[in-house]
């Protein structure tokens, strides 16, 4: 607790009520305007987003073709060439190991 | 006891906004060139910047605290700050008297100051809108990277490290004159009081339109 060891303090009517409102209107202003900025930006960024999932939802349902086992070309790797989805041989053939070439980006 | 008139210049909730401001500043101005800099390894990096995340945590918790609670104070600050006259400006054509008086050890005439010197007002200012960016760039790079487009988040990036490196650099400034100004210093850091002699001999328009006496 504070011990009242002074004698003077400040006026507590430095600001006047015209100069409160004035001021603080002024600084919630210029808080809310800068959030309501961010915020158009990432809604208008998840619009961009949205709108290039349902092109792909829209193409996706256009094609003939929609899974990979029904294509006939696959299918046709399968019998004549590959074997079974994930042979042994298929398996050597597509599938890829993890290399990390990070290192020389990072220096 | 002291038996001279005292005024109570810094009330407890500036001096709390203001201890809490110490402890949270320092580590994120140290962490903050570290990371600038990247002088360590990565493991170091990372706890610097664990650090550097739980110190902006605190005082962004100081800032919202202060803001909500002693939204009068922030005004009234703001007021003082932005209330610029010719007097600053003569002010700092002598830079307040301070190189004469450390350098030359000469008193030179200094035109009669508020609360905040002219370069208080100009610190004043730089932390008010240095800081509020800073607090606020620094939650978007940290929290919300991924849902903020690109290219502001590259915005965000440039901004904090300018406005980190200039109050950084305003620090020591700071640190060197709030030392120097001693019954400033006690009165910021201990009880919150500075004589009424010497109120008036630093801050006169203070004492003469601000300040009034208690009624006990």
């Amino acid at each position: 607790m504070e011990n009242k060891q002074y004698d003077y303090v400040e006026n507590p009517f430095n600001v006047t009520r015209r100069q409160f409102m004035t001021i603080g209107g002024l600084i919630v202003a210029l808080m809310v305007l800068p959030s309501l900025w961010v915020r158009s930006l990432v809604s208008n960024r998840n619009r961009y987003i949205l709108a290039r999932t349902k092109g792909l939802y829209r193409d996706d349902e256009k094609a003939k073709i929609r899974v990979s086992h029904a294509n006939r070309a696959v299918a046709g790797y399968y019998r004549d060439f590959g074997g079974k989805p994930l042979g042994e041989l298929s398996e050597a053939l597509l599938h890829t190991k993890y290399i990390n070439r990070t290192h020389g980006l990072t220096g | 006891m002291c038996s001279e008139k005292m005024i109570l210049k810094h009330p407890m909730s500036v001096r709390i906004f203001h201890y809490l401001l110490i402890v949270s500043f320092l580590p994120l101005a140290v962490t903050g060139l570290i990371l600038y800099f990247k002088p360590f390894s990565g493991e170091s990096m990372n706890l610097t910047m664990q650090i550097h995340v739980l110190a902006g945590v605190l005082l962004t918790l100081d800032a919202v605290a202060f803001f909500l609670i002693g939204f009068e104070r922030v005004v009234l600050f703001v007021k003082r700050v932005f209330t610029i006259s010719v007097n600053d400006v003569k002010w700092f054509a002598v830079l307040g008297g301070y190189p004469q008086k450390l350098l030359l050890r000469k008193k030179v005439p200094v035109p009669p100051m508020g609360k905040y010197n002219s370069g208080q007002k100009l610190f004043g200012i730089c932390v008010l809108i240095g800081g509020t960016l800073l607090v606020g760039t620094g939650w978007i790079l940290w929290a919300f990277p991924h849902n903020t487009p690109r290219e502001t988040v590259a915005l965000m990036g440039t901004l904090h490290t300018v406005f980190g490196i200039l109050l950084t650099i305003f620090l020591p400034v700071h640190l060197f004159l709030g030392i120097y100004m001693f019954d400033d210093f006690k009165a910021m850091i201990l009880h919150g009081r500075i004589s009424y002699d010497e109120a008036r001999e630093q801050s006169p328009l203070w004492v003469e339109k601000e300040v009034i006496p208690l009624n006990k």
